[in-house]
């Protein structure tokens, strides 16, 4: 007897669960990462859908940089990876959806074309088929020590040659006048080379002509970036070979050196680093003639894993991302990294809001090798990197790199092929 | 002693103390080990490559400029490794625990010393170190050109091909050179007092005790650190990353066979970051091949002293 | 009274050598302690001079905001287990090895050696699937099998050749005193190769110690982390916050040395015990 009241009395708790078991029912997803750096802040944004949202519950569970594509892949091919995911852009993006890491996203395409322009959504779309959402982009440019540059009566050049002119009169003074230095192969590549070369060659257009076989990839003006890399290698730091990402920071922050290329991301480091001296950004001038063409560079989107459970949950928090809403939280909360939704929004942190001034009224174009110059061997990357490592060692003349990088293409790359001596 | 051992062999024989080893060693290591260098025998984009290609990878290895390159590049550079490790941490591992062994005050402090880099993780020496060999701030310099050496200043050590994987080598040996230090003493304790002892009455000095008596009998000992020296350095990888990068910066200088097989087999290049599994494994495949015959080398050696003993 | 005077010099040669060597070896220790006390541009501003002012925001954080003391738990634990299993199995299977005569020992010796002969992220994809398949992906006990497996290769070599070494007489005489094997093993063998069990097991806390890469394809949950793994939560991409790096990788020396230290303590007791003599 006793046995079975027991029984019914248990049958009734479960009943009554019931209802409250479905209600509680809360999904969760991981978001996976390079970004290390904004944790907390990513995490507000993954808030602000969650209480749009209440029942979806998304983790922010970034990975080591230097570490990440390794086990990003090793998690993907094991089946482990996280449900959503940074996906970065062009070649290496790509690559994960020809693999079928990642979900199409074709139901999205009509509020994709709505909030994105077409060049944002090329850099994460496979013939056509987008499998990420744009998400943020960087700008680059070069910081200066406003203070610094007071203090010898220099004004911000508006030419390339200007530029020079500036740093030949603070080496004069003793100041190092660019804090870059090769240590950290990529900081050459892409923070100062790429950063300054649409100044030389043109924007987005521009770019076309090399990748659809216009002009050869040695032509005068690809000379003429490489050119001025080597002017600029006088004006860097003593022992450049042995100055990494990190070290060249340090020298603009403790007021050792007067410029620094640089991009937005720096923004929040520098301004949490609490300098003694007054610093802000000016854009890469371009050579007396040519106009200006800020390199702003469609860093990361956000994609969804093929294999995750949760797909109808995904894809409601990528369609929330492309909302204003979302944009702003961003621009918000991760200062120098820029929504690259057309809807206007307000920045607030003073720095990343004048980065962000850098690209008014100027033609803008994304870092030159990463559309379509990475999708063989030799590598468009790697090559433009030797060359200008080489260049500022001064071990290979401009000529010699710019010929270094169309011998190089020209081995897969069939509009370079044409050029083919 | 025989007849009894033939009694009871079938509940002793060797074979059963191996097996919880074996266990746990094929389960987790030589089954998954063999089974990815099955994959040099395939291509495809991804860690998995499937398609079948037979020897295709190995040629493309030792053929394509733009692997052989990088090959042989890394060979070379963990050859030099290998040699400042043979020449400077085990030289001195040898010394330490010689002078460590005989009746020193404060051995025991001395000895923790010299093993404390081997606590620090890698990450944490290569950090220290670059701030050390820093051209701008970095102690290396700022005595050397307070000695005079003006040359030195703002000398990127480990920015320049022709130093950079001298240092790299140099700070490893600084790392791990309690490993020998701790196995020769290991080695040291089984010689004999008596037989040191009656050297010394004889009138031995501590050199001619050292290179007729000591050196001789540690032989055995010299073998396990040469061989775990040498194997340890062609599957070396951490120091590189911390120091420089997987790419074996400045120009492939620091590149060695370990972040060789890493970069082609699993990263890939920065940023695409494509691997390519079946060359990686027939890289590491390589470097199986290289330590295999290099072990087995001394093992037979080993053996034909022992016969000769 | 010569040969103590050249004893006396030969010592103070020596007392001047590991001198000069721990002032090389605690240099860079100094500079990582110093500047765990420091404002990170204090850091680059003076790399070795002492922290003035002295700030504990590092530690404070550290210590109360983060997961640093249930990671280091974590790793200690790893490790403790770890290195026991592998020095009971790889001993054992060592006192095999150097006994056995036969062409089937020494094969198994080279396939036991073979497994150092390999970079083990080869098999990276492989173990993967077994740990998956096991149900253990995202806990760090997946992490002791892996270990062991990837210390045997060493402690067998290591402990064959010291076992090797051993004179015969030892066992033979207890053989005869009837004996078995694994008596021998355990009150004989065991004891005498105490220092090469303390090296052994000093080679794996180091290599163990220093791994991230399988708590990170492990997809280790938060509470699970090792050490080195939260560590590296703190380099980022473009920024690094290295008073916090330098904090945690100051106080990780404080295991790893207390672990080092009980293990060097079977080694040294290996070394004085000395049954060899005579």
């Amino acid at each position: 007897m006793k046995r079975r009241r027991g029984l019914v009395v248990v049958l009734v708790l479960a009943l009554l669960a019931l209802p409250l078991a479905a209600s509680a029912q809360t999904v969760e997803l991981t978001l996976g990462s390079w970004r290390v750096d904004d944790v907390a802040q990513v995490q507000k944004l993954l808030d602000a859908f969650h209480a749009k949202h209440p029942n979806i519950r998304i983790k922010f569970t970034p990975t080591n940089p230097p570490d990440y594509n390794a086990v990003l892949r090793t998690q993907l091919t094991g089946g482990t990876g996280p449900d959503l995911m940074y996906v970065r852009s062009y070649k290496v993006g790509q690559d994960l959806y020809a693999d079928g890491f990642l979900e199409p996203l074709t139901e999205l395409l009509p509020i994709l074309e709505e909030n994105y322009t077409v060049g944002s959504l090329e850099a994460w779309s496979l013939d056509g088929v987008p499998f990420a959402v744009p998400f943020m982009a960087v700008s680059h440019g070069i910081y200066y020590n406003v203070d610094l540059f007071k203090k010898h009566n220099l004004e911000i050049p508006q030419t390339w040659e200007e530029l020079l002119a500036v740093a030949e009169k603070l080496k004069a003074a003793g100041v190092i006048p660019f804090a870059n230095g090769s240590k950290d192969e990529w900081d050459m590549n892409e923070i100062v080379f790429m950063n300054l070369l649409p100044n030389f060659i043109g924007g987005r257009d521009a770019r076309l002509e090399y990748e659809t076989g216009q002009v050869p990839f040695n032509d005068e003006k690809m000379v003429s970036a490489f050119q001025a890399l080597q002017d600029l290698a006088p004006y860097l730091p003593v022992g450049q070979e042995g100055v990494s990402y990190y070290d060249a920071q340090q020298l603009f922050l403790l007021g050792r050196a007067a410029m620094f290329f640089g991009g937005s991301w720096d923004v929040a480091f520098f301004v949490a680093s609490e300098p003694d001296f007054e610093w802000s950004v000016f854009a890469t001038p371009a050579p007396e003639g040519r106009p200006q063409v800020v390199c702003f560079h469609p860093d990361a989107g956000l994609g969804l894993n093929a294999a995750s459970p949760h797909k109808e949950a995904g894809l409601a928090f990528l369609k929330w991302v492309t909302s204003a809403e979302a944009a702003q939280i961003l621009a918000d909360e991760i200062p120098g990294f820029y929504p690259l939704n057309v809807n206007p929004i307000q920045i607030q942190s003073k720095h990343a809001n004048d980065f962000y001034a850098l690209s008014e009224g100027k033609e803008v174009d994304a870092r030159f090798v990463w559309p379509v110059l990475q999708a063989g061997e030799p590598n468009g990357y790697l090559l433009t990197q030797t060359a200008a490592l080489a260049v500022v060692k001064g071990s290979m003349t401009p000529q010699e790199a710019a010929d270094y990088l169309q011998e190089g293409l020209e081995q897969w790359f069939e509009p370079a092929m044409k050029f083919k001596k | 002693m025989i007849h009894r051992a033939k009694k009871r062999w079938w509940k002793e024989h060797w074979f059963y103390f191996t097996i919880p080893a074996l266990i746990i060693y094929v389960w987790f290591m030589a089954f998954p080990l063999l089974n990815s260098m099955r994959l040099s025998f395939y291509t495809g984009t991804g860690l998995v490559p499937t398609e079948f290609v037979g020897l295709k990878n190995y040629v493309e290895l030792f053929t394509n400029p733009l692997y052989k390159d990088r090959l042989v590049g890394a060979l070379k550079n963990t050859l030099i490794l290998f040699a400042i490790c043979m020449g400077i941490q085990n030289t001195l591992g040898l010394m330490f625990a010689n002078m460590l062994s005989g009746r020193l005050r404060g051995a025991a402090v001395y000895r923790t010393i010299i093993f404390l880099p081997a606590t620090i993780s890698v990450l944490v020496t290569g950090f220290l170190w670059k701030l050390i060999l820093n051209p701008h701030w970095g102690a290396v310099n700022y005595l050397l050109v307070n000695l005079g050496f003006d040359q030195f200043y703002g000398y990127p050590w480990l920015g320049k091909p022709e130093t950079a994987m001298i240092m790299v080598g140099l700070i490893t040996a600084w790392q791990w050179v309690g490993i020998p230090t701790m196995i020769f003493l290991a080695g040291l304790q089984g010689i004999s007092e008596d037989l040191l002892e009656a050297a010394a009455i004889d009138g031995a000095s501590g050199t001619q005790i050292f290179w007729r008596i000591k050196l001789p009998l540690l032989t055995p000992v010299m073998g396990i650190v040469s061989i775990l020296t040498f194997v340890g350095n062609f599957n070396a990888f951490d120091i590189v990353f911390a120091m420089t990068n997987a790419r074996g910066a400045p120009e492939y200088s620091t590149d060695i066979m370990g972040t060789l097989f890493y970069r082609v087999g699993i990263a890939g290049e920065h940023p695409v970051a494509e691997p390519n599994m079946g060359i990686g494994a027939s890289i590491a495949t390589v470097i199986f091949f290289i330590l295999f015959v290099g072990v087995s080398l001394w093992l037979i050696s080993r053996e034909r002293a022992a016969k000769n003993s | 009274m010569q040969r103590i005077m050249r004893i006396r010099k030969f010592k103070l040669v020596h007392y001047l050598i590991l001198t000069i060597w721990a002032f090389i070896v605690l240099f860079p220790v100094w500079t990582m302690i110093a500047n765990s006390f420091k404002k990170q541009l204090d850091i680059f501003r003076n790399p070795f001079a002492p922290p003035a002012p002295l700030r504990l925001d590092g530690y404070i954080y550290v210590l109360r905001d983060s997961d640093f003391l249930r990671y280091c738990w974590n790793t200690v634990l790893i490790v403790g287990i770890t290195i026991f299993l592998t020095l009971l199995t790889g001993s054992l299977a060592a006192f095999a090895l150097a006994n056995w005569k036969g062409k089937f020992s020494k094969f198994l010796y080279l396939f036991f050696l073979a497994g150092i002969m390999i970079p083990i992220r080869l098999g990276t994809i492989n173990i993967f699937q077994i740990i998956r398949g096991l149900g253990l992906m995202g806990s760090m006990y997946s992490l002791i099998p892996i270990y062991v497996a990837w210390g045997l290769p060493i402690a067998v070599f290591v402990l064959t050749t010291f076992i090797q070494e051993l004179p015969r007489e030892l066992m033979e005489v207890a053989a005869i005193d009837g004996a078995s094997r694994l008596r021998i093993y355990y009150s004989i063998i065991l004891p005498l190769i105490r220092p090469a069990l303390g090296t052994v097991a000093i080679l794996n806390l180091v290599n163990i110690w220093n791994d991230i890469w399988f708590p990170l394809i492990f997809n280790l949950k938060e509470s699970h982390r090792t050490l080195l793994l939260g560590v590296t939560y703190f380099f980022g991409t473009y920024q690094t916050d290295w008073t916090k790096v330098l904090v945690v990788l100051t106080l990780s020396t404080v295991p790893i040395l207390t672990l080092y230290i009980l293990m060097s303590r079977q080694f040294i007791k290996g070394l004085t015990a000395g049954a060899i003599k005579g």
